[in-house]
């Protein structure tokens, strides 16, 4: 079947019809499968080719703790340089910032974190106890960027999917979320994670990418109706337990692992997680060999309800930073730091080719502390 | 949050700023060897609440230690650095045998057996304390492991550093030692 039956650009559905016939989701055996897991990340980098100075940017796990995810301390040893804890100095995205004067040998870092993560989900079948955000912090998650403007089409885009939305922003959110996953489809041929540019994406009619594309056009079309939405970038770092092969990893070699996920904020529940590309990678590579599931396929359409308020915590988040000036750099922003970044006097690395950086990222879990 | 580079072998040193009723403490460490090194003075603000158990179950405060200087050092069994480090630690110690002077190493996350193996493998003659829901060291903002803090005998961080020391430093043992008076 092709991906085009399921694209629809120009008009736009409604998203009620979408939600209704959508299966009832079991939170409850979500919920009761939820435990705290503990892994260890190891990142090891080299700069193979050392020009002047050789400066590296880590990302750290998230600075602080959460219902989801915990920080249990990262350490390094280094080779020919030192390093630093930094930050992005505006979301409070934490990194290991590594730098080596030149030299004949090669600039070595290895960083280890341990985190612990437990299966986060929302009951939205039940009144909220309202929300304790900040409003510093709710007005950052609302504000644009560079490329997640929040006018022009990106608004209209948003007005139009909303029309026919209830008046919650629950509501509103999920018109948006399903707007996405009926819309826009996995792209493989986009490199790593993708871009982010929504506003490319909408005026090009191509809305083809990947999680840091179509979670960041989530993010953009709910902060443009006034809701509080966020990336969270980070990465795989197990496979799924509920069955989903494309939806972890299943190697302890998380190197191309990356994976970005989106956060709404609601007055009465806090911050909701989403995930609609996902919804999208169940639907383009689930089944394996080029093979597109439909929409209403048992194993989207569960993947679909499980991701508007849940995720599994099969996965390590870093930051929720958008357009991060590296310190020190020599060069420009970054649209999210979600990879090893390295630079020397010769340049910026390609972020995407850890062979040649060179990065490597391993995971295991921790049975035992 | 601002750094700055320290001598060639050693580490960037950052000095945390205080946000308002928080703890930001931004250390920086780097392990491999280390030679002579600064203890940089701490401007951070307060001072955390520091209250847990050995694995005896016996409850230590900080508090308790007033009137003497505390080396109050983060660690965990799998961190290279933070094992490098506790041989010095050790000679640390005896070198101010009979003055007060006391060295509190807090385990972050470990299990009593997992602290136990170790401790018999490198036997420590100071203070263990388990920090297992990791709490404190949420509190005292530690990131990067070993993270030592000193303790003035007034009770307030006088110097922090993120990474691995080397304790048997002449210059850092004379920092210290002007605590002591």
């Amino acid at each position: 079947m092709n991906r085009r039956d399921f694209i629809k650009t120009a008009s736009l559905l409604p998203a009620a019809a979408a939600v209704s016939v959508l299966p009832q989701f079991a939170l409850s055996a979500f919920a009761a499968a939820a435990k705290w897991r503990v892994f260890e990340v190891t990142t090891k980098v080299g700069v193979l080719k050392p020009a002047g100075t050789s400066r590296v940017w880590l990302p750290l796990p998230l600075a602080g703790d959460t219902d989801y995810q915990k920080n249990l301390g990262s350490t390094w040893n280094v080779e020919g340089g030192t390093a630093a804890v930094v930050n992005d100095g505006k979301y409070g995205a934490e990194m290991l910032y590594f730098e080596a004067a030149a030299s004949d040998k090669v600039p070595a870092v290895r960083m280890t974190s341990r985190f612990a993560t437990i299966d986060r989900a929302v009951d939205l079948s039940k009144p909220g106890s309202g929300s304790k955000a900040d409003r510093a912090d709710l007005q950052r998650y609302l504000a644009s960027t560079e490329l997640i403007p929040t006018d022009g089409i990106v608004r209209d885009t948003a007005r139009e999917i909303i029309k026919s939305a209830g008046s919650s922003d629950v509501e509103k959110a999920r018109a948006i979320y399903e707007w996405i996953v009926e819309n826009t489809f996995r792209d493989p041929k986009t490199r790593g994670c993708g871009v982010g540019d929504i506003k490319y994406l909408l005026e090009s009619k191509n809305l083809g990418g990947k999680c840091a594309d179509l979670n960041a056009l989530f993010v953009g079309l709910a902060r443009a109706v006034g809701i509080p939405a966020r990336d969270i970038y980070g990465v795989r770092v197990a496979k799924s337990e509920f069955g989903y092969r494309s939806l972890g990893v299943g190697t302890d070699n998380i190197t191309r692992a990356q994976h970005c996920r989106a956060e709404f904020h609601s007055a009465a529940y806090g911050w909701i997680p989403v995930d609609p590309a996902d919804v999208r990678k169940v639907v383009l590579e689930e089944k394996g060999g080029g093979v597109l599931l439909p929409l209403d396929d048992a194993q989207v359409k569960a993947a679909r309800v499980k991701l508007f308020g849940a995720w599994e915590m099969n996965w390590l988040a870093f930051n929720t930073a958008h357009d991060v000036a590296l310190p020190k750099s020599a060069h420009g922003k970054i649209g999210f730091l979600m990879y090893p970044q390295a630079e020397t006097t010769a340049g910026r690395f390609d972020s995407l080719d850890p062979d040649n950086f060179r990065y490597e990222m391993t995971v295991q879990e921790l049975t035992s502390l | 949050m601002y750094f700055r580079l320290c001598a060639s072998r050693c580490r960037l040193i950052s000095v945390g700023a205080w946000r308002t009723g928080s703890l930001l403490a931004v250390l920086l460490a780097a392990s491999g060897a280390v030679s002579a090194q600064e203890l940089k003075p701490w401007n951070g603000g307060t001072t955390p609440v520091l209250e847990l158990a050995d694995p005896g179950g016996q409850r230590h405060r900080l508090s308790d230690y007033r009137g003497k200087v505390v080396l109050v050092n983060f660690w965990t069994t799998w961190c290279e650095p933070c094992r490098d480090e506790m041989p010095s630690m050790q000679r640390l110690k005896s070198r101010f045998a009979g003055k007060p002077f006391v060295v509190l190493a807090v385990n972050v996350g470990e299990s009593e057996a997992r602290i136990a193996e170790f401790l018999q493998k490198l036997p420590l003659e100071f203070t263990i304390l388990r920090d297992h829901s990791s709490a404190a060291m949420r509190v005292w903002r530690v990131r990067g492991l070993p993270a030592s803090f000193v303790i003035g005998m007034d009770g307030r961080i006088r110097y922090a550093h993120t990474g691995e020391m080397n304790w048997d430093d002449e210059k850092l043992i004379n920092t210290l030692a002007g605590l002591l008076r």
